[in-house]
């Protein structure tokens, strides 16, 4: 039986499990076949990932003992276990984190049971490419998904303004900007969010110039010079009205949904994930869908790319590696398993599972997996995990010093030579 | 009892010096330490154990996934020669601190003040003048209090009646810790409790001693309220002080744990805890946590050296 736990469950079952154990000690070796998961994410996936798990006891006999944390609160949980030699035997995996834990050997490399235990023949070549570090396989995607603008159709009706579409521009975006501003709905609602901040759109931006955010080796893949046509770019942008203005962004503190742009009707659209287009819509009336980042100019592509969303590995310390690796075969082969997990996770990335779910999906769902198949020249290739210190560069250097252009505290020409010098610094320290 | 005469009556009882006086303590207080027993593991393991871990980890690099590596004494000279964080974390706290705790206390003084003055259902105004301060530090209150402070809240719509147009004060960085100190201010309760008590200890007859010699209200105060109840006001602004040192769950929650906007509610704790939990730099953070004792205990012992100049003892 697969189990999941709350906090009220936990403590009756651990009274129950005691008392057991008090009766006969038998009950203690049962713990021996059951294999122990954890990762983050909310009730829906709780409840989806629990479905699967029970699908898989029936099937293979073991036990799945599962339980979930917010993203926030999962990586000290994680890291925490970890450090004391008991890690989960399996773990949810972010691009952001794999190399870390994998030169770690906080999660084992796969490649032994794969052809074995674990079976691939059919998985998406770069998705299983995203989960290698250094040529060995270390983490199995869990859904393919890209970044996608979350565009508030309803408020580009309202304005009489033809919403943004695959071929859309940054300076189509101005135009549409100047639309919203003489049609003046919703107390002054701006056409997008201000994305000066955000990391995952001047990685698209950058790509689209041939560039990158990190080098393979870690390094910063950009210059001072493109550092500072970014956060001018901006600064032009919210200097005419076109993006929301520092106050209304530094309400989205990149924290609960409620509290960004579109959400808030602040903004019509703003930088987001294809896999959330769900989750939005659950906050809203609006109808929202889903779009690419805009083109840096007509025709110019690349910028974006299949991420893997997230990953299933394997604890370092785990006893029961192969048959965790057996249950990482079943969540991403079994059809019935992809029926129960939906596209929560990203776009399966078994070519036979998707057609399986494809049919069941809802209307939002088929747009997030019709984005994400059909990116054409909008694809470039996926880029190296980012280094270690890109959390940190992320949240320390770009949201603050974005605040700071905003708000008039550096000029963009300051705080494009100040982020570099000072991510530098940042990546320089972690590799020490 | 002095040693001789202890150790005489051991000899006439017992008979065997020495380790009968040790069998004797034990079997007098062996039960009670037995019962302090969960007590004691409780202390070592969970509270001395990890203070002096922390200690250790402050002189490692320690990531969590690997074993710490011994680093002398970097994490305190990166603190203190380059990491602009650390500055800037600082300047926020102190700047918290030193409005906060007098505006605090002179808050909770003025209600302490006006509620001593023999009001009918006095216990229901104290009651309710003291739940903001254990509703104050919780998630929910912080997260109303975006609501109120937001471009659009409360005291915006309330400005509004008058014709102006305010910020956004929690986003806006000029304003965003000033939201965070009203909010320290508005948990006045226990402050307001212990002056109310500190108010009833002073002896009337002094006040009436005051108002035979015609004294005025605000003279009585200066002359007699306010000297008498120095101790309690020393007792007050020593513990609002550390827990303004400690405070870090308004800002965690308001900025979602980022110090946003530009740094403006980076608390230290919020640094502290940002190091250890998203950077995953526990040597470090623990350098922090132990500089921070450093401050709170400089800045006690200064309260401690300076109060023999204006706190009276009735004595």
């Amino acid at each position: 039986m697969g189990m999941s736990l709350d906090r009220r469950q936990f403590l009756l079952g651990t009274t129950a499990l005691l008392g057991a154990a008090a009766l006969s000690p038998a009950a203690a070796l049962a713990q021996e076949n059951r294999l122990r998961q954890l990762f983050w994410g909310g009730q829906a996936r709780a409840d989806r990932t629990n479905g699967v798990n029970a699908l898989y006891t029936a099937a293979s006999g073991n036990d799945v003992e599962s339980s979930f944390l917010g993203w926030g609160d999962y990586w000290p949980k994680l890291a925490t276990e970890t450090a004391g030699g008991n890690s989960p035997d399996i773990v949810q995996m972010d691009y952001r984190f794999i190399v870390e834990y994998a030169r770690r050997n906080a999660i084992a490399p796969l490649d032994e049971f794969v052809g074995s235990a674990l079976n691939l023949s059919d998985f998406d070549a770069d998705q299983l490419e995203g989960g290698k570090v250094d040529g060995k396989l270390y983490g199995v995607s869990l859904g393919a998904n890209s970044v996608a603008q979350l565009v508030n159709l309803a408020a580009f009706a309202e304005a009489g303004v033809e919403p943004p579409n695959r071929d859309t521009t940054y300076d189509d975006i101005r135009a549409m900007g100047e639309a919203f501003k003489s049609k003046n709905i919703r107390g002054g609602m701006k056409v997008i969010a201000d994305g000066s901040g955000s990391e995952p759109m001047l990685d698209n931006w950058l790509r689209q110039k041939g560039l990158a955010l990190y080098t393979a080796e870690g390094k910063l893949g950009f210059t001072e010079a493109e550092a500072i046509e970014w956060f001018t770019l901006w600064s032009q942008m919210r200097a005419d009205g076109v993006c929301v203005d520092a106050e209304t962004q530094a309400l989205d503190t990149n924290g609960p949904l409620e509290n960004t742009m579109v959400i808030l009707g602040k903004a019509a659209m703003m930088p987001s994930n294809s896999n959330q287009l769900v989750a939005y819509q659950t906050l809203v009336q609006d109808d929202l869908t889903i779009t690419s980042y805009p083109r840096i100019a007509p025709g110019v592509g690349g910028g974006h790319y299949r991420k893997p969303s997230m990953f299933f590995s394997v604890g370092g310390s785990s006893s029961n590696k192969e048959a965790a690796a057996a249950y990482l075969s079943f969540f991403v082969n079994d059809p019935e398993a992809g029926k129960v997990l939906g596209v929560e996770r990203g776009i399966p990335c078994v070519s036979a599972v998707r057609d399986v779910v494809a049919p069941m999906l809802n209307e939002k769902d088929q747009i997030a997996l019709n984005f994400v198949a059909n990116l054409g020249d909008l694809l470039g290739a996926l880029p190296p995990p980012p280094p270690a210190a890109a959390g940190e560069i992320d949240v320390s250097l770009l949201r603050v010093i974005s605040q700071e252009v905003a708000f008039g505290a550096r000029t963009a020409e300051d705080a494009g030579k100040f982020f570099v010098t000072e991510a530098a610094a940042v990546l320089e320290r972690g590799a020490a | 009892m002095t040693a001789q005469s202890i150790s005489a009556s051991a000899r006439i009882k017992g008979g065997a010096v020495g380790s009968s006086i040790w069998s004797r303590a034990w079997e007098n207080h062996a039960p009670g330490y037995l019962f302090l027993l969960p007590w004691f593991i409780g202390f070592f393991g969970l509270t001395i154990g990890p203070i002096i871990t922390s200690l250790y980890l402050s002189f490692t690099h320690f990531d969590l996934l690997t074993a710490p590596r011994w680093a002398g004494l970097d994490n305190y000279i990166r603190m203190f020669t380059n990491d602009r964080n650390f500055v800037a974390s600082m300047r926020v706290t102190m700047f918290f601190v030193i409005f906060s705790v007098p505006l605090k206390l002179a808050f909770a003084l003025g209600v302490a003040l006006l509620l001593n003055r023999g009001m009918r259902g006095l216990p229901l105004y104290r009651a309710l003048f003291y739940l903001p301060s254990l509703l104050g530090a919780s998630v929910a209150i912080a997260i109303l209090w975006r609501q109120i402070f937001a471009g659009d809240g409360l005291v915006n719509q309330f400005l509004a009646l008058f014709g102006i147009v305010g910020p956004s004060w929690i986003s806006n960085p000029n304003y965003s810790l000033w939201t965070l100190i009203v909010l320290s201010i508005w948990q006045f309760g226990s402050p307001m409790i212990i002056f109310l008590a500190g108010l009833r200890s002073i002896p009337q007859d002094m006040y009436e001693a005051a108002s035979l010699e015609g004294a005025s209200k605000w003279r009585v105060f200066w002359k007699i309220t306010l000297p008498m109840l120095t101790p309690v006001v020393f007792f007050n602004a020593i513990i609002q002080t550390i827990e303004g040192f400690k405070s870090f769950t308004p800002a965690f929650i308001i900025s979602g744990g980022t110090g946003s906007p530009i740094n403006s509610t980076l608390f230290y704790t919020l640094y502290l805890y940002n190091e250890a939990f998203s950077f995953f730099r526990m040597g470090y953070a623990s350098a922090l946590a132990w500089v921070l004792l450093a401050i709170v205990a400089v800045f006690t012992a200064f309260s401690f050296f300076t109060s023999k100049f204006w706190v009276h003892y009735d004595d």
